[in-house]
C-alpha cells in the first residue's frame, strides 16, 4: 500500500508540475499576444493599412474641344480595355492563352504584347486589347478574376465625333513617344520630369501631336490624381475607396469659333475636289469654317496608325495630311487685283476713270505679256478692269505703282503674315520685293517681275486664310480685321505688327468692283452672284493660279485645258467673296486645286458655302465666353 | 495479481461498476453523468470555428461551402464523441494495443504507398477516403502507453527499465512520421508521449539528462537531420524580415494581421489581412490570425481562455480517475490537445517555427477534428467511468 501511496503522491506531484507547465505555456502565449496586439498594435495597424490600400495613378480626363455652338468636336469615349501587369502575372504565356480563350488574340499579337510587356518596367500595365465590344468586355470582366495580374477596365479614350471634318484644325492625340516625352519634360526638374514620364506611361494618357491638340496641350491635359484601391495579396483590385480629395483635375474644355455644321456642308460641297475654304465673320474676325479637303480621320491616330495606312495617306496625290487652308501657299492670281488697284490709288499713279486699252498684249522691255481674254478687253477703267479681270490694265498700273508700294499694301492686307491661330502650322507665303529677291535668289528685282506681281502671279504666294482676311478687310472698308480660331482657350498673342490704315473711299471702289464681278454685265462670275436666298447677293473676285508656265507655242495653238493635260498641271481655281453686298457679314476664300477656272469651279463652291453660312446663321452668338489673348496655354479664365 | 489497479484503495459504494451494466437503463444513467458544462464549452469553441471560417472564406466563392462542411463534420464527430464517452474504459483498454498496431501498420503503408500533399507524404487512400494515420497515432499512442503502464507500473514502479518499452512505443511512430516528413506531428507525439511517461514517474535525473542531450543535440539535428525547408522555417522565426516575400511571408503577414487587431479587433468580417487573402492557409492552420485581427486581443485571449478551462477541467477528470489506464490515457488526451493549441498559437504568433499544426475545432480540416473529438470522447469516458476497476492485464 505504501508503494501505492508513493505512486499516488508521485502522480499528484507530477500533475501539479505539468499543470504549472501548461499554465506557463498559456502565459507565454498570452504575453506574446499582448505584445503583438496591444504594445505593438499601432505599428502593425500601419503595416496592415499599407498592405491593403494602394495609391493608383489616375490620369486626368482631357478637356473636350467644342465648336462655336457647343457641339463636341473632340470628346472622350468610354471603352473597355484589358491590361496586364507583368510582376503580377505568374506565367505570361498561360495568362495570354487564357485571355485568348475569351477574345480573339492571334499568336503574333500575343508575341507583340509579350515583348512590349518585357520592354517596360514590371509594374507598368501593358495593354492587351482595347476598344472591346460590349460582349467581349462583359465576358472578360467575368473571367479576368481567374487570371492573376490581368484586369479589365473602362478607359476614357479620345474620340473625334466629326471624323475628318476638322482633322487639320484639331489635330490628334497619340501615345507619348520618346520624342514627345523629351519635349514634355523639357526644362522640368528631375522629379517633375519623372512624374511626367510616369503619367504618360499610363495606358489612358495621350498627348497632342498636331493642331489645337498640340498647341493647347497644357490647357486640355488637366492634373493627374490618384485612386485609393484596395488590393488583395495577388494585387487584384477588390474595391475603390473614396478618393475625391486626391482625384485628378480634369482638363479644361476649349471652344473654337468654327460652326461645325457649316464646316461639314462646305466639305460636302467640295465633293471629290481637293482644296480649301475659309469663312470669316467680318465683324469679329471669327473663323467660321476652315476647310482643307480631303482630310484624314484623327480617330485612326489615337491608338496608333499602322505604317501601311499612314503611307497611303502620305502618298495620296491630294495630300490629305496637308492643311491647305493654313499651310498651303498658292499664287493668288486675279484675286490679288484689288490689292494692286488699292496700292495704285494710294500711290496716286492712276485715276479710277483713266482708261487703258487691252488688245490682249502688253509690251514691256523686250517681252510680251498676255491678258487671259482672247481678243482682249478693249478700253477699260479701273472698275471695268476689276470686273472683267483685265490683265493688261493691271500690268500697266502695277508698273506705274512699283513693287515696293504693292508689297507694302499687300502686307497691310495680311499677306506674308503668319496668323498664329493657336494650332500647329501656319505659313506666311511670299510677298516679293527687291530685298527679298536679293536675299533669296541673290539677284536684283527686275521691273518685268512687277507685272507678274500685278496679276497675283510670279513669286507671290498666299494662303487661303490670308485671302479671306484680305477680303474681310476690303468688305469692312479698311477696318483691321484679325482672324480668331480659339474662342475659349489658350489664345495666342495678337501681336500683329500693323501700321497704317486703309482709305475707306478706296475700299468702297474695290467693293464696287467686286460687286461688278458678280452682278454687272461683263463680270467674270455673273452666274454666282445670287445666293439663292431670295435677295442677298455676294460680291467677289475670281482668280486662276497658273501651275505651269505656258509656252508661246502653246499659247498660239490654244492653251491646253481639262482632259488634255495631267490633273496636277491644271490651274488652281480661286474665288474670294463677301456677302451680303449691302451690309457685309461674311468673307470667304475658296481654292479648288487644279480646278482650272475661278469663275467656273471656285465661284459656285464659294457661293453655295456662303449661302449655307447665311442660312445657318453661322456667325450667331457663340456658346462660349471669349478668352482674352494669352501668349500660350497657361492662363485661367479670361475676360470676355 | 499485481495490484496497481486497486492501489487507490477505496471500494465502490452502493453503485455497481457502471461498465458492467450494458442494459438500456445503464446507458441512460451513464449519459446523465456526462459533464454537460464541458460539453457546452466544446460546442462553444466549434461555433467560434464556424463563424470565423465564414469570415475568412466569405471573399472567396470557391471556399463558400467550407463553414458548412466544418459544421457538418463537427456534428458528426460530436455524435462520435458522445458515443465514445459511453464506451467503458475496459474496452478502450482492450482496443489500445490493436489500435496502436493498426495505426503503425498504416504509417508504414504511408511510407510505402502514401500520396503526397503539400510536399510531404502523409495521406493514405483507403477506398474512397483519404486518411492521415499520423493524426490517429496521437490518440493511439496515448492509449497504448496507458495500457502498457496499467500492466507494469504497480509492480515495478521504481525501475528505469520499465520505461524503456514506453520510449520504444513513442519512437517507432515518431520516426515514421518524421520521415514523411512531418515535424509538427513528430514533435506533438514526442511531447504528449513524454508527458505520459513523465506522469508514470520517470526519474528526474533521466528527464534532465534527456533534456540536456536534447538541447545539446538540437544544433546537430538542425544541421544534419532537418530538411532545407524546415531549416528555412526555423531561420524565418528569428528573422522574418529577411525575406518578407519568400519564406518569411506567411509569418510576417500573420504577425501583421494579429498585431493590427489591437485590443478589440476590427470587427467581424472587417479584417483587412483576412478578407484580402494576404495569409496563405488562413482558414486552416492560420485561422487564429482571423480571430486575432477581427476580435483583437480580447478575442484571441478569450479563445485561449476557453481552451484553458476545457483543458483544466479535463485534467481534473484525469486526476480523479481511479485506474492508472484512465488517468494516463486521459492525461495523454489532454496533453495532445494542449500541444495542438500551443504549437498552433505559438507558430501563428511567431514563437515557434511554422510546423503545420491546426487549431483544434477551429481550423478547417477533418482528420484533426476526428482526433481531437476522439480525445475528448476518451476524457468524457474517463469521467463517466472514473470509478471502474481495471485489472492489470485487462482483457488480453
Amino acid at each position: 500500500m505504501s508503494r501505492n501511496r508513493d505512486a499516488e503522491s508521485l502522480f499528484t506531484r507530477r500533475a501539479a508540475i505539468a499543470a504549472s507547465a501548461g499554465g506557463a505555456i498559456w502565459a507565454a502565449l498570452l504575453a506574446r499576444l499582448y505584445q503583438l496586439q496591444v504594445v505593438d498594435g499601432d505599428a502593425y495597424r500601419k503595416l496592415a493599412a499599407e498592405n491593403g490600400v494602394k495609391l493608383d495613378l489616375a490620369p486626368p480626363r482631357r478637356g473636350d474641344i467644342l465648336d462655336r455652338f457647343g457641339r463636341p468636336l473632340a470628346a472622350h469615349r468610354r471603352a473597355g480595355r484589358i491590361s496586364l501587369v507583368r510582376e503580377q502575372v505568374a506565367d505570361m504565356d498561360q495568362a495570354l492563352a487564357q485571355i485568348a480563350n475569351h477574345i480573339s488574340l492571334t499568336p503574333e499579337r500575343r508575341e507583340r504584347i509579350k515583348s512590349r510587356a518585357y520592354s517596360q518596367a514590371r509594374f507598368v500595365p501593358t495593354v492587351v486589347a482595347e476598344e472591346l465590344s460590349y460582349e467581349d468586355f462583359a465576358r472578360m470582366s467575368l473571367h479576368a478574376v481567374d487570371i492573376p495580374g490581368v484586369s479589365v477596365e473602362m478607359a476614357a479614350t479620345r474620340s473625334y465625333p466629326r471624323g475628318r471634318d476638322l482633322a487639320h484644325v484639331l489635330g490628334y492625340v497619340a501615345r507619348a513617344s520618346e520624342r514627345d516625352l523629351t519635349r514634355l519634360t523639357d526644362g522640368a526638374s528631375r522629379p517633375e520630369a519623372a512624374a511626367v514620364r510616369r503619367l504618360f506611361k499610363h495606358p489612358d494618357m495621350r498627348t497632342g501631336r498636331s493642331g489645337i491638340e498640340f498647341f493647347a496641350e497644357d490647357w486640355l491635359r488637366g492634373e493627374p490624381g490618384f485612386r485609393r484601391l484596395v488590393t488583395n495579396a495577388a494585387g487584384r483590385v477588390i474595391e475603390e475607396l473614396p478618393s475625391d480629395d486626391i482625384a485628378p483635375t480634369q482638363g479644361r474644355d476649349l471652344s473654337v469659333t468654327i460652326d461645325a455644321e457649316l464646316q461639314r456642308k462646305a466639305i460636302e460641297r467640295f465633293g471629290d475636289e481637293s482644296g480649301a475654304a475659309v469663312v470669316m465673320d467680318i465683324e469679329s474676325g471669327d473663323i467660321l469654317a476652315l476647310v482643307s479637303t480631303p482630310a484624314f480621320d484623327p480617330n485612326d491616330f489615337v491608338n496608333g496608325i499602322s505604317q501601311t495606312d499612314y503611307d497611303v495617306l502620305r502618298n495620296n496625290s491630294r495630300s490629305p495630311l496637308y492643311h491647305k487652308a493654313y499651310d498651303g501657299t498658292y499664287p493668288p492670281g486675279s484675286t490679288f487685283k484689288m490689292v494692286v488697284a488699292a496700292a495704285a490709288l494710294e500711290a496716286g499713279v492712276v485715276d479710277p476713270s483713266e482708261r487703258v486699252f487691252c488688245n490682249r498684249r502688253y509690251w514691256f522691255g523686250n517681252r510680251t505679256w498676255h491678258c487671259w481674254k482672247p481678243g482682249g478687253h478693249g478700253s477699260m477703267n479701273m472698275h471695268e478692269a476689276i470686273k472683267g479681270s483685265c490683265d493688261v490694265y493691271f500690268y500697266e498700273i502695277a508698273r506705274r505703282t512699283g513693287v515696293e508700294k504693292i508689297a507694302e499694301v499687300s502686307r497691310r492686307f495680311g499677306f506674308g503674315q503668319v496668323w498664329d491661330l493657336g494650332m500647329t502650322g501656319g505659313r506666311g507665303g511670299v510677298v516679293p520685293d527687291d530685298p527679298w529677291k536679293r536675299s533669296v535668289h541673290g539677284e536684283q528685282w527686275y521691273e518685268g517681275e512687277t507685272l507678274n506681281f500685278g496679276i497675283g502671279q510670279g513669286y507671290l504666294t498666299a494662303t487661303p486664310l490670308q485671302l479671306a482676311v484680305m477680303t474681310a478687310r476690303i468688305a469692312a472698308e479698311g477696318r483691321l480685321i484679325t482672324p480668331n480660331l480659339v474662342g475659349e482657350g489658350p489664345r495666342p498673342d495678337a501681336d500683329i505688327p500693323f501700321d497704317g490704315t486703309f482709305d475707306p473711299e478706296i475700299m468702297q471702289r474695290m467693293k464696287a468692283g467686286m460687286f461688278g464681278v458678280t452682278s454687272e454685265g461683263g463680270g467674270t462670275a455673273l452666274r454666282s452672284g445670287d445666293l439663292g436666298l431670295g435677295g442677298p447677293r455676294l460680291a467677289g473676285k475670281t482668280g486662276t493660279a497658273q501651275v505651269r508656265r505656258i509656252t508661246m507655242a502653246e499659247r498660239n495653238s490654244g492653251i491646253l485645258k481639262g482632259d488634255a493635260i495631267r490633273r496636277e498641271l491644271r490651274d488652281h481655281a480661286l474665288f474670294v467673296a463677301y456677302a451680303p453686298t449691302d451690309d457685309p457679314k461674311y468673307a470667304i476664300s475658296v481654292i479648288v486645286e487644279h480646278g482650272e477656272g475661278g469663275s467656273s469651279t471656285a465661284a459656285p463652291v464659294a457661293r453655295d458655302i456662303m449661302a449655307e453660312a447665311m442660312r445657318l446663321n453661322s456667325r450667331g452668338t457663340p456658346a462660349y465666353t471669349r478668352t482674352a489673348s494669352v501668349s500660350s496655354g497657361q492662363t485661367g479664365d479670361g475676360a470676355p | 495479481m499485481s495490484g496497481y489497479a486497486d492501489y487507490s484503495g477505496h471500494s465502490y459504494s452502493a453503485r455497481a461498476p457502471a461498465s458492467v451494466k450494458f442494459g438500456r437503463s445503464g446507458l441512460v444513467e451513464k449519459f446523465g453523468r456526462m459533464p454537460w458544462g464541458l460539453v457546452l464549452l466544446i460546442l462553444a469553441v466549434a461555433s467560434i470555428g464556424v463563424a470565423v471560417l465564414y469570415s475568412s472564406t466569405v471573399t472567396n466563392p470557391v471556399e463558400a461551402d467550407l463553414p458548412m462542411k466544418h459544421a457538418m463534420r463537427f456534428v458528426m464527430t460530436f455524435i462520435m464523441m458522445l458515443v465514445l464517452a459511453l464506451i467503458p474504459l475496459k474496452i478502450w483498454m482492450r482496443l489500445a494495443f490493436p489500435a496502436y498496431l493498426g495505426t503503425l501498420i498504416l504509417l508504414i503503408g504511408v511510407e510505402l504507398f502514401g500520396s503526397t500533399g503539400g510536399g510531404a507524404q502523409r495521406w493514405l487512400q483507403i477506398g474512397p477516403v483519404g486518411v492521415q494515420p499520423s493524426e490517429f497515432m496521437k490518440l493511439a499512442l496515448s492509449l497504448a502507453l496507458a495500457r502498457y503502464y496499467q500492466m507494469y507500473l504497480g509492480a515495478r514502479a521504481g525501475g528505469f527499465w520499465i520505461h524503456l518499452p514506453a520510449l520504444i512505443l513513442i519512437m517507432m511512430p515518431a520516426a515514421l512520421i518524421f520521415m514523411q516528413p512531418d515535424l509538427g506531428t513528430t514533435l506533438m507525439l514526442v511531447a504528449s508521449g513524454g508527458t505520459i511517461i513523465f506522469f508514470a514517474g520517470l526519474y528526474w535525473r533521466i528527464i534532465l539528462s534527456v533534456g540536456t542531450l536534447g538541447i545539446l543535440g538540437a544544433p546537430a539535428a538542425y544541421f544534419f537531420v532537418l530538411e532545407d525547408y524546415q531549416r528555412a522555417r526555423v531561420e524565418t522565426l528569428w528573422n522574418p524580415g529577411a525575406d518578407p516575400l519568400g519564406a518569411g511571408y506567411q509569418i510576417e503577414q500573420a504577425k501583421i494581421a494579429v498585431g493590427s487587431g489591437g485590443w478589440d479587433g476590427k470587427g467581424y468580417m472587417q479584417g483587412i489581412q483576412s478578407q484580402l487573402d494576404y495569409i496563405p492557409e488562413q482558414h486552416t492552420d492560420f485561422i487564429l490570425t482571423v480571430i486575432a485581427e477581427e476580435f483583437g486581443f480580447l478575442g484571441a485571449a478569450g479563445l485561449l481562455l476557453i481552451w484553458a478551462i476545457i483543458l483544466g477541467w479535463a485534467f481534473a477528470i484525469a486526476l480523479r480517475c481511479n485506474s492508472t489506464f484512465g488517468r494516463l490515457a486521459a492525461s495523454g488526451a489532454v496533453a495532445t490537445i494542449l500541444f495542438y493549441i500551443a504549437f498552433n498559437a505559438g507558430m501563428v504568433i511567431g514563437l515557434l517555427p511554422v510546423v503545420g499544426v491546426p487549431m483544434p475545432l477551429v481550423s478547417y480540416g477533418g482528420t484533426a477534428m476526428v482526433t481531437v473529438m476522439a480525445c475528448l470522447g476518451l476524457i468524457l469516458s474517463a469521467h463517466i467511468h472514473r470509478d471502474d476497476k481495471l485489472t492489470a492485464t485487462g482483457i488480453i
